[in-house]
C-alpha cells in the first residue's frame, strides 16, 4: 500500500521533519538517560547500559539522517487505505474529538463501569464521524454503542470470565447468571 | 517423529471442544478480516483477549483459525470490490477484480479459495516436516549466532517494510525504545519508566499492537475519512469450470514455493511471493492477452503464494522464536502470555501443544474451504456497516482487549497515546509493522548478546566467531546495503523513456484505485 | 414547468414508486426528478444504483417518454434530508415514496424514513407500497 501514491517531492512544511527531530530527540534522551541506569557491581561485562546506548545512538542517527532527507524535500507517501481519501484535507476535530473521548472513557470505566464507558465513547467516535455534531443525531450512536457495550461485557465477563467493572445497574441485573 | 507427533496433534485437536474453537476462529477471523481497513495483524490483535481465558491449546487453536481466516477474508473483497485492500491482496485483485467484472466472479472466488487451501495445506504440511529438523540445527546454535539472526531481522523488515529503509529503521528504533522500557531480566534494574511503578513491568506487547495498528488506524481514517461507497460486483456464473482447473493448478503449485520459502526468511511479509508468483503467470501463461483482463492465473497464483507465505513465517517463529511479521510477532507474545517461550526447546517442551496447533491449522484450512465459498453473500453484508460504527467498534474492541490486560485505565491512556505515534506514523509513511517486530525482538536480542559477551569476558570478536554468525551477519549487512545500491545502479540506468512508462503506469494505477469511488 | 419528485431504491418498493411517478408525470405533463442518494458512509451501499442497474434505470426512463432528470447525491445525509432538499431546490409538486411495511415492533425500534419525509417537505406526498406478493 505504498506505491501506489508516491509523490516522491511535494513542496512546503512537513509534519515528517518534526517526526524526525522528535525521533532524534528520543534518541539523545536514550543516550543521556542510559547513563542514570544503575549497574550491579556483580556485572563485570556488558551492563544494563549496553543495548540503550546502542539503541540511543542507532535512534539518534536515524532521526538525524531522516531528518535531512525530508529537509532535501523527501517524502514518505501517506498511508493508504479502503476508507481513506487520500485527497482529503486533515479533519483535525475528528481526530481531537476521538481523542479526547477516548482518554475521558478510560477515567470512566472504574466509575461509571466498562459497558457505559463505552457507551459514551461510542457516541462521541461515531456522531463526529457522520459529520454532524447536534444532541439528536447522537440518539442513536449512543443506543448502538450502550448495545455493543452490553453484550461484549455479557459474553466477555459472564461467558468468558474476563476481569471487566461491569458498573452497578449492570453488575446487579445480571447477579443471577 | 514427524508424522506420529503430527497424527498425535491431531487426536488433540480433533476434540469436540477444540473444533469448536476452531470453528470460532476461522469465522471470527474471517469477518474481521473481511472489514475494510482491517489487516491480519490488526485482526489478530484485536481478537487476542478472547483467547485470554482459554487454555493455551485451545487458545492457540482458534489463534490458528483467526490466523488464516483473516488471511482469507481479505483476498474476498479484494475480488468482489473495486478497491486496494491490504498489501499482499494487490495482485489478487488485480485480475480477480477484472474476472469478477467480466461475469465470472464466482470461478476467481473458487480458485482463491481452493488454492488458499491447496497452498495452505502443502504449506503446513512443510512446516510439519522443515519445523522438526531446523530445531536440530537450531540447539545448536550459540547466543551469538541468535544475536546475528535477530539483527537480521531487524534490517530485513526494516528495509523490505514500507517504502523507504530509513523509515522502516524509525519505526523499528521506536519499537526498540518501547521495548528496553521496564525492568531490566538480567540484573533486575529499572529502565526508561519515568518513576511511573506501573511502567516496571514493561509496556504490555498488545497495548502496543493494538495501539500502533488498531487506534492509530481509526485516528488516520477519522482525519481523512472517504465517503462513499464501492460496488459490490455480483459473484455469477458457475464456480470452476474443468478447463479453470486446469489453468489453476499449475499456478497454485508454484505460487506455494515461492510462497513458503518467503515466508520462512526473515524478510518479512507476504508482498514479495505474491509479486513474483503474478510475474512468473504472466510469463507463463498460454493465455497472455487475458492478463490485465482478468486471467485465471493470475488469482491462483499470487492467492497460493499469500496463503503458503503465511505459513512459512510459522517456521522461524516455531522453530527459534524469530518472528519476522507483524502477525507473528503478535502471535508470539501470545506465546508469552502463557509463559510459553518458542524457541528451538519448544518442540521439547511443549512439543503437544506445537502439534495440536499445526493439525488445527489443517482443520482451519479446510473448513475455510467449506465456509467460504457459500457464504461469500454473508462476508460482503458485512461491508454496510456504517464507517462511523466500525471504528467506533474498533476503539470499543481496542479497549476491551488493552484493558483486560491488567484491568489498570494508565494502559488505555498509554493506548491512545501510541495511538498518536501510529496516526503520526501513517502520515509520515513509516511502516507500522518494524516497531511491532522490534519491540518483540529487542529484548530477545538484547538478551542473546549479552549472555554471549559474557561468555566471552566481552571480547566482541565472539559475536562473528561462528560461520553461521558471519553468513548471518553478511546477509543482514546485504539486505541494508543493497536496496541502497540498488537505487542508485537502477536510478543511472534508467532511460527518460522508462521513466515516462514508469510513471504512465503510476498514474494508470491511481485512476484505477479511484475509479469505482461515489462521489 | 411542474415537477415531480421520486425516492428511487433498487427493490419492489422503490420500483412500485416510479411507476406510479412515471403515470403521476404523464398526467400532469411534469419533469420527473429520479432521487437515489447515500449518505455514503458505508463501504458498500447496495441501495446506490451504479453500472447495469443504473442503465436500466435510464433505458427505463428513456421508454416512458418523459422529461427526466436522476440525481444521486452522496453528502452524508440520509434519504429524508436528500429528498426534501430536492423537493425545495425544484419546487416539486408531488414527491412520490415506496413504504416499507413493517410490523409493529419494527415501527417501535426504528425511526421511520417515511414519517421524517411527511413531517419535512412542504409538497403533497404519494406513498406507494410494494404489491404484497413481492413483499
Amino acid at each position: 500500500m505504498s506505491t501506489s501514491t508516491t509523490e516522491p517531492t511535494r513542496k512546503g512544511f512537513s509534519g515528517e521533519l518534526v517526526g524526525a527531530v522528535l525521533l532524534a530527540a528520543l534518541g539523545v534522551y536514550l543516550l543521556v538517560d542510559a547513563g542514570a541506569i544503575a549497574i550491579p557491581g556483580s556485572s563485570n561485562t556488558v551492563g544494563p547500559r549496553f543495548f540503550p546506548y546502542a539503541v540511543g545512538g542507532l535512534t539518534l542517527a536515524t532521526g538525524a539522517l531522516l531528518a535531512l532527507r525530508v529537509l532535501r524535500g523527501d517524502r514518505g507517501p501517506a498511508d493508504d487505505g479502503e476508507d481513506v481519501d487520500p485527497d482529503a484535507p486533515t479533519d483535525w476535530r475528528a481526530v481531537a474529538v476521538i481523542v479526547v473521548a477516548f482518554v475521558a472513557h478510560a477515567l470512566l470505566i472504574n466509575v461509571v463501569g466498562w459497558p457505559l464507558a463505552v457507551a459514551l465513547m461510542f457516541a462521541a467516535v461515531a456522531t463526529t464521524l457522520q459529520g454532524r455534531m447536534t444532541p439528536r443525531a447522537a440518539v442513536r450512536p449512543f443506543l448502538v454503542g450502550l448495545t455493543v457495550g452490553c453484550v461484549v461485557w455479557i459474553v466477555f465477563v459472564k461467558a468468558l470470565n474476563v476481569a471487566l467493572p461491569g458498573g452497578t445497574v449492570l453488575e446487579f441485573l445480571t447477579s443471577w447468571f | 517423529m514427524g508424522i506420529s507427533d503430527l497424527l498425535g496433534g491431531f487426536a488433540d485437536a480433533i476434540t469436540p471442544v477444540n473444533l469448536l474453537f476452531a470453528l470460532l476462529g476461522v469465522v471470527l477471523g474471517t469477518a474481521v478480516g473481511v472489514l475494510p481497513g482491517i489487516g491480519p495483524a490488526m485482526t489478530v490483535a484485536l481478537l487476542l483477549p478472547a483467547t485470554y481465558v482459554l487454555e493455551p491449546t485451545s487458545a492457540l487453536i482458534m489463534f490458528a483459525g483467526i490466523y488464516y481466516g483473516g488471511m482469507y477474508g481479505g483476498s474476498t473483497t479484494s475480488i468482489l470490490l473495486n478497491t486496494p485492500g491490504e498489501s499482499a491482496s494487490i495482485m489478487t485483485a488485480l485480475e480477480g477484480n477484472k474476472m469478477a467484472k467480466a461475469g465470472r466472479g464466482s470461478a476467481a472466488l473458487a480458485t482463491a479459495a481452493i488454492g488458499s487451501f491447496v497452498a495452505g495445506t502443502i504449506a503446513t504440511l512443510l512446516l510439519a516436516l522443515v519445523a522438526p529438523a531446523l530445531v536440530q540445527v537450531a540447539i545448536n546454535v550459540t547466543t551469538a549466532d541468535y544475536f546475528a539472526l535477530a539483527v537480521l531481522a531487524f534490517v530485513a523488515v526494516a528495509s523490505v517494510l514500507g517504502s523507504s529503509p530509513l523509515r522502516g529503521l524509525a519505526s523499528l528504533c521506536l519499537g526498540l525504545y518501547l521495548g528496553l522500557v521496564g525492568t531490566d531480566v538480567l540484573t533486575g534494574q529499572e529502565r526508561f519508566t519515568l518513576g511511573i511503578p506501573q511502567l516496571s513491568d514493561g509496556i504490555d506487547v498488545v497495548v502496543v499492537a493494538v495501539a500502533l495498528f488498531a487506534v492509530g488506524e481509526s485516528l488516520y481514517v477519522a482525519s481523512r475519512l472517504r465517503k462513499g461507497s464501492v460496488q459490490v460486483i455480483d459473484h455469477k456464473g458457475s464456480w470452476m469450470t474443468r478447463n479453470d482447473l486446469r489453468r489453476s493448478w499449475g499456478p497454485w503449485l508454484r505460487g506455494t514455493a515461492f510462497g513458503f520459502p518467503f515466508g520462512v526468511m526473515p524478510a518479512g511479509g507476504a508482498e514479495i511471493p505474491t509479486f513474483l508468483s503474478y510475474a512468473t503467470e504472466k510469463k507463463l501463461t498460454k493465455h497472455p492477452e487475458e492478463f490485465g483482463h482478468g486471467a485465471i492465473e493470475g488469482v491462483a497464483g499470487p492467492e497460493a503464494a499469500n496463503n503458503a507465505s503465511a505459513a512459512g513465517v510459522l517456521v522461524p517463529l516455531l522453530t527459534l522464536g524469530i518472528p519476522t511479521s507483524a502477525t507473528a510477532a503478535i502471535i508470539l507474545a501470545a506465546f508469552q502470555g502463557y509463559g510459553i517461550q518458542p524457541g528451538p526447546t519448544l518442540l521439547t517442551t511443549e512439543g503437544p501443544l506445537v502439534w495440536a496447533l499445526i493439525a488445527s491449522l489443517f482443520i482451519g484450512n479446510a473448513m475455510l474451504l467449506v465456509l467460504n465459498l457459500p457464504l461469500v453473500g454473508l462476508w460482503v453484508k458485512l461491508l454496510r456497516i456504517p464507517r462511523p460504527y466500525l471504528y467506533a467498534g474498533i476503539l470499543t474492541f481496542a479497549s476491551l482487549g488493552s484493558f483486560a490486560v491488567n484491568a489498570d485505565p494508565l494502559d488505555l491512556v498509554i493506548l491512545m497515546g501510541l495511538g498518536l505515534l501510529g496516526f503520526a506514523m501513517r502520515r509520515f509513511g513509516w511502516p507500522v509493522a518494524p516497531a511491532v517486530i522490534g519491540l518483540i525482538l529487542g529484548p530477545i536480542a538484547e538478551t542473546n548478546l549479552r549472555r554471549a559477551l559474557a561468555i566471552s569476558d566481552g571480547d566482541l570478536s565472539v559475536l562473528v566467531d561462528s560461520w553461521f554468525s558471519r553468513v548471518v551477519l553478511l546477509l543482514a549487512l546485504l539486505a541494508l546495503v543493497g536496496p541502497v545500491v540498488l537505487r542508485a545502479v537502477r536510478g543511472r540506468r534508467a532511460t527518460p523513456e522508462e521513466s515516462a512508462q514508469q510513471q504512465e503506469d503510476r498514474e494508470v494505477q491511481k485512476a484505477g484505485n479511484r475509479e469505482g469511488w461515489g462521489a | 414547468m411542474s415537477v415531480v419528485v421520486v425516492g428511487y431504491v433498487p427493490n419492489p418498493r422503490g420500483r412500485a414508486a416510479l411507476e406510479h411517478a412515471i403515470a403521476e408525470a404523464h398526467r400532469r405533463d411534469a419533469l420527473l426528478v429520479v432521487v437515489n442518494s447515500s449518505r455514503g458512509d458505508a463501504l458498500v451501499d447496495e441501495e446506490f444504483l451504479r453500472g447495469d442497474q443504473l442503465r436500466a434505470l435510464h433505458d427505463e426512463l428513456a421508454a416512458s417518454g418523459l422529461r427526466t432528470e436522476v440525481r444521486q447525491p452522496v453528502r452524508g445525509r440520509d434519504v429524508a434530508e436528500e429528498l426534501s432538499a430536492v423537493c425545495t431546490e425544484t419546487g416539486a409538486e408531488l414527491l412520490v415514496i415506496g413504504l416499507k411495511r413493517r410490523s409493529a415492533v419494527g415501527k417501535l425500534l426504528m425511526g421511520s424514513a417515511a414519517q421524517r419525509i411527511l413531517l419535512d417537505v412542504e409538497c403533497p406526498v404519494l406513498g406507494v407500497k410494494s404489491p404484497p406478493r413481492e413483499g
